[in-house]
C-alpha cells in the first residue's frame, strides 16, 4: 500500500533469529501507524517484566515519518517501562524511524536478551546482530564508532552508560534528539543492545506526488507565519517560561514547593539565547525549529555543547533543584544526553533529594558530602552523573523518585510523582485540567498525552472556548477529547507545536495525498480513540486499579504558598469528581475498564 | 550568475530540502535521488552540500551529455550511457544515478525547492561570481 514500507521486521537478541512479515491490512485499517502501531504491537507481545527477555522494544516511525510534511517526521519507542512497570512510549525527533522505513519497515520489534553487548545493523533487508566492543562509551562517541565504521549515511539509536547500569528512566538518543521518558534506554541495557545503526536507500512512495507537493506549498507558509514561529526559532520551548512563571503562576519549584521561581530570569532563554546560542538545531521534517545549539565558550564548564535547554528541563534541571545558573542547568543537561538520561525524571529525582537533605533525612554521609541544597547549582551535573554511574545515592535516585520514597520514611507525603512517573513542567494546583491529564496518562504523569495545559492557560482551543483553569467541573471530556486529539498527532508523527496550526483537518490531506486513504474527522479520532483504550488495556491486564490514577499528596493538601495562583489546590474530591466525569466520558466503568460496549465499539472486543 | 550557496550556521539539518527535491525531481522521496545533501557530523555541524554548476562534469563525461546553458550545467538524458563517470568527476558527489543515468541539480527553471522551503537560508540563491 502506497505510503507504508509495507513489513514488520523482528528480532530475537536470545536466539538471533531475525524475521520479517508483511504489515497486516488489518493493522493499517484499524491502527493506521505511529503509536497505533506501536501500541498494538506492544500489546500483542503480552505481559512480562520489563527487563525480562520478552519484553519488547519497538521502534516506528509515524506515518508522515519520511515524506516532507512540515514539523512531521517523530519516530515511537514502545516498551514496558522499568520505571512505572507499566505502558511506556516516547517520541523522538531524530532520523531513525525514516532511516527505518527507508529501508523497508513499519516498524522493528526487539526482543530477547544477548549474552554479550550487541548492536544491531540494518541495512536494506540485510539485519544483523553484532558484537559490540563500544559498550561504556557515550551517545556522540557511540553515533560517532558507528558512522565511521557503517559509512556517514547511517542512522544512529543509542544507550549510554545509564542505560547498561538500568538506570529506570535512561533515555535513548538519537543523535542528540532523544526518547527520554520512561527508561526504555534500561529496558535496551538489559538486552545488553547497546544501539541500532540502520541504513535505508529505498524509495517511499507517496499516493499522490503532486498533491503532496501542492499540499507543502500550502501548509509552508502558515507554518513560517505563525505567532509560534518567531518564538520557537528565537528562544526555543522555554519561550513561555516567564509567562508561566509570572503570568500564570504554574512554573513548579524546588520539588513543587512552589508555583514561582525567583531565579527565572537567569534560565529564561530571554536571558540565555543571545548569549550562548551558536544556531538553530531542528527536528526531521521541520521548519519552525525550536532547537538550539547551547555552547559555552569560557568558565568552568567551558567546552559544554547540547541540543537545548527545552522547557521542560528548564524546570527540572533548574527551577525544580533552585538552580538559577545557566552553566550549571547546561552542563546538567548535557550529561544526561551523553550519559542517557531522562531530564525531567532525573531532575525530578534531584529536587526530591534536596527536599530529603533539608528536611535532615539524609545527611552529607548519605551524599558523599555534597551541601545538597536548593540552590546548590554545581551539585546538579555532580548528581547526573552519579545517577547515571549508580554511584552513592545516586543509586538509590536512578530507581526513581517513588522506589526512593519508599526507603525514607516520612518522604512519601513529598514523592512527587503519577504512577511512578515524575511530572513535566506544569504546576497542576493551578491547572486542574491537566490534573487530570497527569492521572490519566498511560505512562503516568504526563503533559504531551493530552497537551491541555494550553487549553487550560489560555482558556481555549480547537472545539473548546471559556475553559476555567482553577474549576474541576467538566474536565473529562475535555481531556479525553484532547487525548484523542493529540494521539492523531503521535499516530501521523506531526509535531505537537504544530497541533494549532494543522488542526485534524488540515492533516487529512496529508494522509490521503501519502496513502490514498479518505479519512473524515471523526475517523481519525475513533483509531485514536482505538489506540487510547488498548493503551488503558495494557494497563488493566498489569493491574493498575482506579487507585493508581493519583496525583501526589502534595498537590491534594497543600495550597500552592505564591503566585498569583497562590492558594489554589486541588481537592481529593475534586480529583476523584474529575476523574468520574473522564471515566464516563471515556466510556469506562468506575474503575476505570473499558465497557463491553466501548470495546466493542471499537472493535476491540476480541483482543 | 546565481547559484546555490550553502550557509551551514544557517542549516538546522532538518533535512526538508532533500525530502523535497526528490519528491518534486522523482515523484517519489528519497534523500539519496536528492540533487542536494545534507552532511551531519555531529550535533554542531549540518552542512548542506550543493551543486556550485561548476561543469566539472561536463569535462568527465565522455558522451559529451552534460552542457552548460544558461548558467545551468545539464544533463542530456537521451545521450547518458550511465557510465557514472561524472559522478566521479564532481567534486561534491551531488551526482547521482537514477535508473542508469545521471541525474543533477537544475536549479528548478530559476526557482530552486530546497531554496523556497528553507526558512532558514541553509542554503540561498544569489548572485556569485561566473
Amino acid at each position: 500500500m502506497n505510503g507504508y514500507a509495507g513489513k514488520i521486521l523482528r528480532m530475537d537478541l536470545s536466539n538471533k533469529e531475525i524475521s520479517e512479515n508483511e504489515t497486516p491490512k488489518k493493522l493499517i485499517n484499524s491502527f493506521l501507524g505511529g503509536d497505533g502501531f506501536g501500541t498494538k504491537l506492544l500489546y500483542d507481545e503480552g505481559s512480562s517484566p520489563a527487563f525480562s527477555e520478552k519484553n519488547p522494544v519497538i521502534i516506528t516511525p509515524c506515518l508522515f515519518t519520511g515524506f516532507p510534511v512540515p514539523t512531521a517526521g517523530k519516530t515511537i519507542f514502545h516498551s514496558k517501562s522499568p520505571l512505572t512497570n507499566i505502558y511506556a512510549e516516547s517520541v523522538t525527533g531524530g532520523g531513525i524511524g525514516a532511516a527505518i522505513k527507508h529501508a523497508g519497515y513499519d516498524s522493528v520489534v526487539i526482543t530477547g536478551k544477548s549474552e554479550k553487548p550487541c548492536y544491531v545493523y540494518i541495512e536494506n533487508e540485510k539485519t544483523e546482530i553484532r558484537d559490540c566492543d563500544f559498550w561504556g562509551k557515550n551517545s556522540r562517541e557511540t553515533a560517532k564508532i558507528l558512522k565511521r565504521n557503517l559509512g556517514e549515511d547511517v542512522v544512529v539509536a543509542s544507550i549510554g552508560i545509564a542505560g547498561e547500569n538500568l538506570v529506570r528512566f535512561a533515555s535513548v538518543d538519537c543523535e542528540d534528539r532523544q526518547t527520554g521518558r520512561g527508561g526504555i534506554g534500561a529496558v535496551m541495557g538489559s538486552k545488553k543492545l547497546k544501539a541500532i545503526g540502520v541504513k535505508g536507500t529505498k524509495d517511499l512512495t507517496p499516493d499522490n506526488p503532486e498533491k503532496l507537493l501542492e499540499l507543502v506549498e500550502k501548509w509552508y507558509k502558515p507554518m513560517i507565519e505563525s505567532p509560534a514561529y518567531n518564538d520557537d526559532t528565537k528562544y526555543g520551548t522555554g519561550e513561555f517560561l516567564e509567562w508561566m512563571n509570572n503570568e500564570r503562576g504554574t512554573f513548579p519549584t524546588k520539588n513543587w514547593q512552589a508555583g514561582t521561581f525567583d531565579g527565572h530570569k537567569t534560565i529564561s532563554p530571554y536571558y540565555w539565547a543571545p548569549k550562548y546560542v551558536k544556531k538553530n538545531k531542528a527536528c526531521l521534517s521541520c521548519v519552525k525549529p525550536c532547537g538550539k545549539l547551547f555552547k559555552i565558550d569560557s568558565g568552568k564548564y567551558k567546552g559544554t555543547m547540547l541540543d537545548g535547554i527545552e522547557y521542560e528541563t528548564l524546570f527540572s534541571l533548574g527551577s525544580n533543584c533552585g538552580n538559577a545558573d545557566p552553566e550549571a542547568l547546561a552542563k546538567a543537561n548535557e550529561l544526561c544526553d551523553l550519559y542517557g538520561v531522562d531530564t525531567i525524571s532525573c531532575g525530578g529525582a534531584i529536587g526530591f533529594a534536596m527536599e530529603m537533605y533539608e528536611k535532615g533525612m539524609i545527611t552529607k554521609k548519605d551524599t558523599d558530602g555534597i551541601e545538597l541544597k536548593f540552590g546548590n547549582s554545581d551539585a546538579v551535573p555532580i548528581m547526573v552523573e552519579k545517577i547515571a554511574k549508580r554511584e552513592g545515592i545516586g543509586n538509590i535516585l536512578a530507581d526513581g523518585v517513588r522506589e526512593t520514597s519508599k526507603k525514607f520514611q516520612g518522604s512519601e507525603d513529598f514523592a512527587i510523582h503519577v504512577k511512578g512517573m515524575e511530572p513535566p513542567a506544569y504546576e497542576v494546583r493551578g491547572i486542574k485540567g491537566m490534573g487530570l491529564a497527569f492521572m490519566t496518562s498511560p505512562r503516568g504523569a504526563c503533559h504531551l498525552r493530552s497537551g491541555a495545559y494550553a487549553l487550560e492557560l489560555t482558556g481555549k482551543f480547537w472545539k473548546f472556548e471559556g475553559v476555567d483553569r482553577f474549576s474541576s467541573k467538566n474536565k473529562g471530556n475535555e481531556i479525553k477529547s484532547m487525548e484523542d486529539f493529540m494521539t492523531v498527532y503521535d499516530i501521523l508523527g506531526v509535531c505537537k507545536f504544530s497541533r494549532g496550526i494543522f488542526l485534524i483537518n488540515g492533516v487529512l490531506d496529508f494522509v490521503e495525498a501519502v496513502t490514498g486513504m479518505k479519512l473524515s474527522e471523526n475517523e481519525i479520532l475513533k483509531i485514536a480513540e482505538r489506540t487510547n483504550n488498548l493503551k488503558r488495556m495494557y494497563n488493566v491486564r498489569e493491574g493498575i486499579t482506579r487507585k493508581y490514577f493519583k496525583l501526589p499528596k502534595r498537590i491534594t493538601s497543600e495550597p500552592l504558598p505564591d503566585g498569583v495562583a497562590k492558594g489554589r489546590y486541588i481537592k481529593p474530591e475534586e480529583a476523584e469528581e474529575m476523574l468520574d466525569d473522564y471515566f464516563k466520558a471515556r466510556g469506562w466503568d468506575k474503575n476505570g475498564n473499558p465497557t463491553k460496549e466501548k470495546s466493542r465499539e471499537l472493535g476491540l472486543e476480541n483482543i | 550568475m546565481k547559484a546555490l550557496v550553502p550557509y551551514p550556521k544557517n542549516c538546522t539539518g532538518c533535512r526538508f530540502c532533500e525530502m523535497v527535491c526528490s519528491l518534486a525531481k522523482e515523484n517519489l522521496v528519497n534523500p539519496r535521488k536528492a540533487r542536494l545533501r545534507i552532511l551531519k557530523k555531529d550535533v554542531a555541524s549540518d552542512i548542506p552540500v550543493v551543486c556550485t554548476q561548476c561543469g566539472k562534469c561536463i569535462e568527465g563525461c565522455p558522451q559529451e551529455a552534460i552542457c552548460k546553458d544558461n548558467g545551468v550545467v545539464k544533463i542530456d538524458a537521451e545521450k547518458c550511457i550511465g557510465c557514472g563517470l561524472c559522478v566521479e568527476a564532481c567534486p561534491f558527489n551531488v551526482i547521482t544515478m537514477v535508473n542508469d543515468v545521471a541525474v543533477k541539480c537544475d536549479l528548478c527553471n530559476g526557482n530552486p525547492l530546497c531554496v523556497k522551503y528553507c526558512s532558514q537560508g541553509g542554503v540561498k540563491f544569489e548572485e556569485v561570481k561566473a
